[in-house]
């Protein structure tokens, strides 16, 4: 409990790209705040992402999350505690939060990159909290007709990501035929998930490509409903995917273990069903409400969306309670570039909810 | 402490302004032409008349460049500003110690040229900030909306508008030059037009609707596009069926907002009597809120919903009657509405002046598909883009647009961030070739120097490596500096000798991610980090070879991913001439090479060191 500052303006809850954003929005409004990180490392998920440009930038955004940790390292408002879990909260006296963080897990033995681990229990008082706790892919053996975890050779998009940042087909040659499956987890009324995840078209085609490049006679296929849209030259991008690629409008019903590797099941357009082994089947999950939404909302008394994720789904940073405001992709699905975004307003919000509170205190 | 004078200059943007209420307000004498101790002077060096640089000469002098300080508003406003900005002036030549400098302090106004949620965002986040805010508005009241925004929102939003916002109604922006910190704008408005200052600008012209192109020839008298649907007058004959065809993307997918739109047309329509609705769309864009869900009210409520190839719908009949192949039943589908609706798009003209090619880059350099340039943020420092011009999907995101866009502004006018390129003014031979390839439009050529925008810079150094006669001299990083760093540093490392020119926004944080993990780089590696590769020109590479570097790489991000848009591609242009010139003068011309990469592409760099180690072994 020593060495540990009582209060905050604003307290940050997840140190992914959202919450880092929303540190060095407020560091650039001259506030200064805290942000709690659950893991030893900040970063996120986006960590595990890998760079997607092929001749030129993909524009995914991945990049970015290198600029905010130096940006939020150098920043002397940002206080960064890393292993630091919220466990309980209750609205303090006049405004504000009284939050208690305790340690996740024993102290990672080197500190990982900006921040230091929590050095115990601390009870903080902020004026208002932001939370930017991310988005909860998908498990994709919720949807067990497509044998993940069952059937060899299928793995997840994060998988598959997680692969190519540690350079997986570096040494040995990538699988010659390829499949991705789309809307694993979303478009899904079967899973009560009634949410386009907007972000994995965009993935799973620019992963495609970056395999592609890697071994030009590689035979894709994209399993798909719909392929959305990613910004102002995505239609003549599309047009030169679909040249590369084989795109199969279809949704798999099935995917089965075979002899020459996982065998997907699906019907053509004209209703002719059809039966195609490849060497790897990727299963491109969607993005979810946070893991701990329920629990987070039960804290702080938040609202929850109709899809389940934090706060309003018409009120962008808001989260339903006074002083709270949410950041990024657990207020909805959102690409990295987009919770950057969105983290400015919740920081814009939060300060202008601090400033409101202090002329309410002198007046 | 030295008494100060204020030596006042009448400058362009300083009119209505009285000296002597200027200098009584900042507590100054004002010069009447005798000798002086120490000054701040009104304008900058270049301005000054003959005489005064000889009764100046060796004495403390600040020249302050007032007219950017003052900026636009009220007398009253106006003359606080350029007190307070002399005082501040003042206050530093009083000290008595100071050489003689040009320090323009950054303007602190902001120009909203708008209308709609954007602009009113814009105005509201500035003002909240601090900032004093014009809102140039082409309409009578600020609050009058973009077609595509919601008029209750946008209300509202004026009606809470902060004090520091200065309103003025039916002003357009006319021209506009300069970066962050020293913009001046042109407004025409009801009392005439004029010039001003500011120290940013955001442009957000209210959108307007327009028909997205979905197929040519279609009956006019029958089609309407989705904003001028009024779904309360439509209804089916007492004894049949209305048929309604709703087109949301036949020809070219649509955005997911545009979708949404469509489908909640045709959802309202199907919610008339005795109409029925069909939808033909290419894709379903429904990564919008409630896109999906949306989507599947449609189709629970009774629309048939039809997915055309993009462009494969025909149009007969004098445009009545539409046909296309549907895959499932093998056959063509025909239909003859009595309604077509088509979808729409929020749209804003793009300002004229930024046609001018003299001053402004091209659109796709201004606001480039970079995913750095999020949130507002155009290539020229201090000038944001915002809304439908920008083409923001109407509503949060725009919000959104606006709070990034204010934090960001507010933080590089407070220019505690922002460095100064200096131009040593005796070896400029006044070619502009800074003012043609800076990225973000700080310097400019006035009068007969290069001045530089006070809060433009982002020290990308793309001038500094460009300027033929070395004179621009960016304190830290001008290259007398970086060629006695990379002397020093050359000197202790072990043969073969081998630099990187790394850049801070790829491959320095890449080789230090590396280092931290304990990788093992070539005994002779000197890594030089550069701010941006455009920094790494044929000066810097050249003195690399010649202070004994077997080998040079400059690694900067990939094409499209450039801070300073084209600061990468101007150095691999740069290392590429380099690497002819080695081979025509028969050296080794794969001694220089550039290399693309990525903050989180370690490896991709670790293999380029290795590669360029390697070479130089063999040679």
């Amino acid at each position: 409990m020593v060495n540990t500052p009582p209060s905050t303006p604003i307290l940050i809850l997840g140190g992914g790209v959202a919450g880092l954003a929303a540190a060095v929005d407020l560091a650039r409004r001259g506030l200064a705040c805290t942000l709690a990180e659950r893991e030893p490392a900040l970063g996120g998920r986006a960590r595990d992402f890998c760079c997607k440009a092929v001749s030129a930038c993909a524009r995914c955004g991945a990049c970015r999350l290198a600029d905010l940790l130096a940006e939020a390292a150098a920043r002397p408002q940002i206080t960064i505690y890393t292993q630091a879990l919220a466990t309980s909260a209750r609205p303090a006296e006049g405004h504000g939060w009284q939050v208690e963080l305790a340690p996740a897990g024993p102290a990672a033995p080197l500190p990982i990159g900006p921040g230091q681990p929590l050095p115990g229990r601390v009870s903080l008082a902020a004026q208002a909290v932001i939370l930017a706790v991310g988005p909860q892919p998908f498990d994709p053996a919720g949807k067990s007709s497509l044998g993940y975890g069952r059937v060899p050779g299928v793995i997840s998009a994060l998988e598959l990501e997680a692969r190519l940042v540690q350079g997986a087909w570096e040494q040995r040659p990538a699988p010659a035929k390829l499949a991705f499956i789309q809307c694993v987890g979303s478009r899904d009324q079967s899973l009560g998930r009634l949410w386009c995840s907007r972000v994995c078209c965009g993935y799973a085609l620019r992963l495609a490509r970056l395999l592609k490049a890697s071994r030009p006679d590689m035979d894709i296929a994209f399993f798909h409903m719909d392929v959305q849209d990613y910004g102002r030259a995505w239609e003549e991008e599309l047009a030169g995917l679909r040249r590369e690629m084989r795109f199969v409008r279809a949704m798999p019903g099935e995917v089965a273990a075979g002899a020459g590797g996982p065998e997907v099941v699906f019907a053509l357009a004209e209703g002719k069903q059809m039966r195609e082994a490849f060497d790897l089947v990727v299963l491109s999950q969607g993005l979810g409400p946070p893991a701990g939404a329920g629990a987070l909302a039960q804290m702080f008394g938040l609202a929850r969306t109709q899809d389940g994720f934090l706060g309003r789904a018409e009120e962008p940073v808001a989260a339903g309670a006074a002083g709270v405001f949410v950041a990024g992709a657990c207020q909805g699905p959102r690409s990295l570039t987009e919770s950057i975004d969105h983290a400015g307003l919740a920081a814009a919000a939060a300060a202008a909810y601090v400033a409101s509170t202090k002329g309410a205190g002198r007046g | 402490m030295a008494r100060v004078s204020l030596v006042w200059l009448e400058r362009p943007g300083l009119e209505g302004l009285a000296p002597e209420l200027v200098a009584r307000a900042a507590g100054v004498e004002l010069d009447r032409g005798g000798l002086l101790e120490a000054a701040v002077v009104s304008g900058p060096q270049a301005a000054a008349p003959p005489g005064l640089k000889g009764r100046l000469l060796g004495k403390p002098v600040v020249w302050l460049d007032l007219a950017l300080e003052v900026g636009g508003g009220d007398d009253a406003l106006r003359l606080a500003r350029a007190a307070l900005a002399v005082a501040r002036a003042a206050g530093r030549a009083a000290l008595g110690t100071l050489p003689p400098v040009y320090a323009p302090q950054p303007a602190q106004n902001v120009l909203v040229a708008g209308a709609g949620l954007a602009a009113l965002s814009a105005a509201q986040e500035e003002a909240a900030l601090g900032h004093p805010v014009l809102l140039a508005t082409p309409f009578d009241a600020a609050h009058v909306p973009g077609q595509d925004d919601d008029p209750q929102e946008v209300s509202l939003l004026a009606a809470r508008l902060p004090a520091q916002v200065e309103l003025a109604p039916g002003t357009e922006l006319t021209e506009l030059t300069g970066a962050a910190g020293g913009f001046r704008a042109r407004l025409a408005g009801p009392q005439g037009a004029g010039w001003q200052s500011f120290g940013a600008v955001v442009l957000a012209p209210p959108g307007q609707w327009a028909s997205s192109c979905e197929a040519p020839g279609l009956d006019p008298a029958l089609t309407q596009p989705v904003w001028q649907l009024r779904v309360q007058e439509v209804s089916g004959p007492p004894d049949g069926w209305l048929y309604a065809a709703v087109l949301a993307g036949t020809a070219r997918p649509l955005t997911a907002d545009s979708f949404a739109r469509a489908l909640r047309a045709a959802l309202a329509l199907a919610e008339r009597p005795r109409v029925q609705v069909v939808l033909l769309y290419s894709e379903a864009r429904v990564a919008s809120d409630h896109g999906e869900r949306l989507f599947r009210q449609c189709r629970q409520a009774g629309v048939l919903a039809t997915r055309v190839a993009p462009g494969g719908l025909a149009v007969r009949e004098g445009g009545r009657e539409l046909a296309w192949p549907d895959p499932l039943l093998g056959q063509e589908m025909e239909l003859a509405p009595d309604l077509i609706i088509t979808a729409d798009q929020a749209r804003a003209a793009r300002p004229a002046f930024l046609d001018n090619r003299l001053l402004w880059p091209s659109w796709e350099s201004l606001v480039p598909d970079n995913p750095r340039f999020s949130g507002g943020r155009s290539s020229r420092t201090g000038l944001y883009i915002l809304g439908a011009l920008r083409g923001t999907a109407p509503g949060a995101a725009r919000r959104v647009e606006a709070a990034d866009a204010a934090a960001e502004m507010h933080e590089r006018l407070a220019g505690k961030l922002v460095p100064m390129p200096v131009v040593r003014d005796k070896i400029c031979a006044r070619c502009l070739t800074c003012v043609r390839t800076c990225p973000h439009g700080v310097p400019r050529h006035v009068v007969d120097s290069i001045h530089c925008a006070p809060a433009g810079c982002l020290a990308c150094g793309v001038c500094a490596a460009e300027c033929p006669a070395q004179a621009i001299a960016p304190p830290g990083w001008s290259n007398p500096e970086m060629f006695a760093g990379l002397q020093r540093a050359l000197a202790l490392a072990a043969e073969p000798r081998l630099v990187l020119f790394a850049c801070q926004n790829s491959a320095l944080a890449a080789a230090g991610e590396l280092s931290a993990g304990g990788h093992a780089w070539p005994a002779g590696l000197v890594i030089n980090p550069v701010v941006c590769a455009g920094r790494v020109g044929e000066h810097l590479i050249m003195k690399a070879l010649e202070l004994g570097a077997r080998a040079v790489l400059v690694a900067g991000c990939h094409e499209g991913n450039c801070r300073s848009v084209t600061g990468n591609l101007r150095s691999r242009l740069r290392a590429g001439q380099c690497s002819r010139t080695l081979g025509r003068l028969g050296l080794a011309p794969e001694s220089v090479q550039f290399l693309h990469l990525a903050s989180n592409q370690p490896r991709v760099l670790a293999q380029a060191v290795a590669q360029m180690a390697a070479r130089a072994l063999e040679g």
